[in-house]
């Protein structure tokens, strides 16, 4: 178990590095201007310079220094990132609540009553959930629950009042996603033969359903939480922009527009690093959860 | 009798490669007719690239003729999606917009297939410490989202237009494929009937053409429909933040990101392009779940 | 009264391909504390049968059409779900066929046996916990009590199988249903399966409704045998007399068919097989079902006109058949 850790720990170091090296080349592209536009070859001796400084950097980012901002001189990106995760975080979180408080028992319900109205619609919604672009989904909230019903704020991220939109927005994907999702492994699990077995022995249809079912059912759900981070991540970035959320998805843009590089660069590594981590946290969790993979990991 | 046929023979097995194959792809043609959803999908998807086509070549408007005496009008019959704040027509823009946007959208789908087929079929076809080495890596980039390292991408570029989107997209966006690709080749190359071609000396890239890439075929144009709604939202969301494409071309994304201001009094600016794309989206996924099933069916759930 | 009367039962399959009459006509009989073991072809409606029995099947598609599942008086057919739950576990139990997919494989074993017996006997979780260590040492395993805590894969087919049985007796159910209980294991393990089911019977008081595609099974374990053929009962005697004087031509096809070490000509003759394949069940034949295969039907028999009846030949041996061997030579006048 501890050896599977290790190795996975080891692969994920290239890829950090690769990622830095990515954001690395193009700062250097940024601040190397006269050579890129003479398009010479850049000479030896800087490039031993350009070397030198990935390697710093490279420590840096091992002992959690992400470097100073390029743009607000008195700032570094650890700074920035101090101020603003926390309420990415938060959003995420928020929009994953969401997501398993609605998407989970949707794919439930469905699956215990397969190919009747509340399945189809609820399907027909989960579709709808994943064409309709989040800032249409956005702007469509904002329109009528703040503006004609004056229900919540249009943005802003001070009382509870103000994060409801923007997490449900975030949320919606992954709302969807969970309930085709749950949806699809109930009805598989619901076929396996111990779920028969489970019958012939007499036992109460609630307690084949919550003991026997969900749980094989909610396995896979875990080991979806990876992608699904990635989407928030990514959907983020809209949200946050739309509703002014003060976090590092809308600062990543804000930063790009202004040209500090190294706060993107800073952010990039950063939120490469957590996804890379979330992998493997949920490889691990799935272990714990399937006994039958325990043995096969160690 | 081709050396397949007689090797499978020998095997014991009806390996009958072509004569298979061509009833698999009528099989599966049948199959999907008969979903009237997925048809109804794949029309509908047809009918949007025919009018993205069409449209602008036929269009009475000039979608960049700026004219602020019509300026935000609603959908009639001389303007059926309304027009801007400009007063350029929607319609005509839409159409447009479609053309950069779905053009966009399959051109990083196949650059992306490109990449996976490459990563995969090597990792798939050597094995052993490549392979494995190739996956590991592959897993831990797995998950990572796309649009930093998109935005990256295009930061690194320099400059946004329709081919350098395709290059930041299919670059964040490929890990999926190749590990399907790879899952493909490696399924097919345990298959027993490729054994017994080869016990009998049939040549590898006989191998190869006859029996797995038919196969592996049917996976790819699974994959083509599930990637498409990702890189067409990705394109949109990067023209949404001002990241995309710049004018006077337009995309679905920069559309909307036009609207972003006036949607209080005037909607339709963001909504028409919104709603293109998510029915593009929408058929997108339809078709491939169409496909998913008349390529690979099995006994329904209920 | 037998324990188990089932009554002309028809269950039929609604598919979207048309509607497979899968059990068209099945009668049988179990009495208390004996085995009847159910012989039949795959395909030919056995497990359907076992699981009608049981109400296990999924009922969008699958639907019991007609007939009446007698046991101990109650029609099975007639109760609610609420009342089949009371009954299943409880007064009949199922062993199925594939060890392997019959365990949760993400449950203790213990707490597979616990449950059942915490549901019908209402015993507190310690006692339920002895009990099933007391269960799988009656079942033949080893360190019983230690091996509740184990997981489903760290045992082998024989071991789930009998893990499956176990659960299966946990209650003192009067009817054991073993479906193809040793289809799926090594043949060594087979004797020691069926041997096991045999003395649970015998301590237990139990009656054992045995299915199995095995006729070597059968000889050495049931007392009567009742032969399936395309969704039919097509013949039902005691084992001795099935086996001494079979009456219907699909029967004696099938004993043919069994391999004789003794026969000093084994070696160089080839197994008598039975040609033809069994009909297709959306669509059967109206009459005789086995009359395309039958060596005894002639054409314009009434085989090919009327669907020939269950009747009582002797005392206690059924047959469904124009051609029983005992009126073949009737036929000939």
């Amino acid at each position: 178990m501890a050896a599977y850790i290790i190795r996975r720990l080891i692969w994920t170091v290239p890829v950090v590095l690769l990622v830095i090296l990515m954001t690395f080349g193009l700062m250097k592209q940024i601040e190397g201007n006269p050579f890129r536009q003479t398009e010479r070859a850049v000479p030896a001796a800087v490039q031993a310079n350009l070397e030198r400084k990935y390697g710093n950097y490279v420590k840096g980012v091992a002992t959690g220094d992400l470097g100073p901002s390029l743009v607000l001189r008195d700032r570094t990106v650890n700074d920035i990132v101090k101020e603003q995760f926390p309420n990415s975080i938060e959003l995420g979180l928020l929009a994953f609540g969401w997501a398993v408080l609605l998407g989970v028992p949707a794919g439930v319900l469905a699956a215990l009553k397969p190919n009747s109205r509340f399945d189809y619609g609820a399907m027909l919604f989960s579709n709808i959930g994943f064409a309709l672009p989040n800032f249409l989904v956005a702007t469509l909230l904002i329109y009528f629950v703040s503006v004609k019903w004056g229900l919540l704020p249009t943005s802003g991220w001070t009382t509870w009042q103000h994060k409801i939109l923007p997490s449900f927005t975030l949320g919606l994907v992954p709302m969807a996603y969970f309930a085709r999702l749950v949806r699809g492994t109930m009805l598989e699990t619901l076929q396996q033969d111990y779920v028969r077995t489970a019958r012939a022995k007499g036992l109460r249809r609630r307690r084949i359903v919550t003991v026997h079912v969900l749980r094989n059912s909610l396995i896979p759900v875990v080991t979806a939480a990876a992608p699904l981070l990635g989407y928030i991540i990514t959907g983020s970035f809209i949200v946050e922009n739309i509703f002014a959320v003060p976090g590092i998805g809308r600062y990543y843009v804000t930063a790009v527009s202004a040209r500090d590089y190294s706060v993107v660069m800073g952010l990039t590594v950063l939120l490469s690093i957590i996804v890379i981590f979330a992998n493997l946290v949920v490889d691990i969790l799935y272990t714990v959860l399937d006994p039958r993979t325990r043995e096969a990991r160690t | 009798m081709s050396a397949t046929q007689i090797a499978g023979r020998i095997a014991g097995v009806d390996a009958g490669a072509p004569i298979r194959q061509s009833s698999l792809w009528q099989d599966a043609w049948r199959r999907y007719l008969r979903n009237r959803g997925a048809v109804a999908a794949a029309a509908v998807f047809l009918l949007m690239v025919v009018w993205c086509v069409v449209t602008p070549i036929v269009s009475p408007h000039d979608p960049n003729e700026v004219d602020f005496a019509s300026a935000y009008e609603g959908p009639s019959w001389s303007h059926p999606f309304g027009t801007d704040q400009f007063g350029r027509d929607l319609f005509t823009r839409a159409a447009l917009g479609g053309r950069i946007s779905i053009g966009i959208g399959f051109a990083a789908t196949f650059a992306i297939l490109g990449i996976g087929v490459v990563y995969g079929a090597i990792s798939g076809f050597v094995g052993g410490a490549l392979d494995n080495a190739l996956m590991r890596f592959l897993d831990a980039l797995y998950g990572l989202p796309y649009l930093p390292f998109a935005i990256l991408a295009l930061a690194i570029i320099g400059t946004v237009d329709f081919w350098t989107m395709v290059v930041a997209l299919s670059i964040a966006s490929w890990f999926i494929t190749a590990r399907v690709v790879r899952g493909q080749i490696i399924t097919l190359k345990e298959n027993d009937y490729v054994r017994a071609a080869k016990a009998v000396g049939v040549r590898w890239y006989g191998v190869l053409g006859r029996h797995l890439l038919p196969n592996t075929l049917g996976v790819l144009v699974i994959t083509i429909f599930l990637e498409l709604p990702g890189v067409i939202l990705g394109e949109a969301f990067l023209s949404f933040l001002g990241l995309g494409i710049s004018p006077p071309d337009a995309s679905w994304g920069s559309m909307a990101q036009d609207g972003r201001d006036s949607y209080r009094a005037h909607p339709h600016i963001i909504v028409i392009p919104s709603l293109c794309i998510a029915a593009l989206v929408l058929c997108a996924n339809f078709i491939a779940d169409g496909l998913r099933d008349a390529l690979d069916p099995r006994t329904k759930e209920t | 009264m037998a324990l188990l009367e089932v009554s002309d039962l028809r269950t039929h399959f609604f598919t979207r391909e048309g509607v497979v009459h899968a059990v068209d006509g099945v009668s049988l009989t179990v009495e208390a504390g004996g085995t009847l073991g159910l012989v039949g072809e795959s395909g030919c409606g056995k497990s359907v049968t076992a699981l009608s029995i049981m109400r296990l099947l999924p009922t969008p598609p699958a639907e019991i059409v007609s007939g009446s599942i007698r046991f101990d008086g109650r029609d099975l057919t007639q109760l609610s779900e609420r009342e089949l739950e009371d009954v299943r576990g409880r007064e009949i139990g199922m062993v199925f066929q594939d060890p392997m997919t019959a365990l949760n494989p993400t449950l203790t074993i213990g707490t597979q046996i616990v449950e059942v017996l915490q549901r019908h006997l209402g015993l507190d979780r310690r006692a339920a916990r002895r009990r099933a260590g007391e269960l799988l040492d009656e079942v033949g395993i080893p360190r019983a009590h230690e091996r509740l805590d184990d997981y489903p894969h760290r045992f082998s087919g024989g071991m789930r199988q009998r893990v499956g049985i176990a659960m299966a007796i946990a209650c003192g159910p009067r009817l054991l249903i073993a479906d193809e209980p040793t289809t799926a294991l090594d043949v060594t393990v087979q004797a020691q399966v069926l041997d096991l089911l045999d003395d649970l019977r015998q301590e237990r008081q139990m009656a054992l409704l045995l299915i199995t595609h095995n006729m070597g099974v059968v000889a050495e374990s049931a007392h009567d045998v009742a032969v399936m053929y395309a969704g039919q009962i097509v013949e039902q005697a005691p084992a001795q007399e099935l086996f001494s004087r079979p009456e219907h031509p699909y029967t004696e096809a099938l004993l043919a068919a069994l391999p004789d070490l003794d026969d000093p000509h084994a070696r160089e003759s080839r197994l008598a097989a039975i040609p033809g394949r069994p009909p297709d069940l959306i669509d059967p034949p109206a009459a005789c079902r086995f009359a395309a295969r039958c060596p005894y039907a002639e054409l314009g028999d009434c085989c090919a006109l009327e669907p020939p009846p269950l009747r009582e030949l002797r005392p206690g041996h059924w047959v469904r058949s124009a051609h029983p061997a005992s009126e073949r030579h009737l036929a000939r006048l």
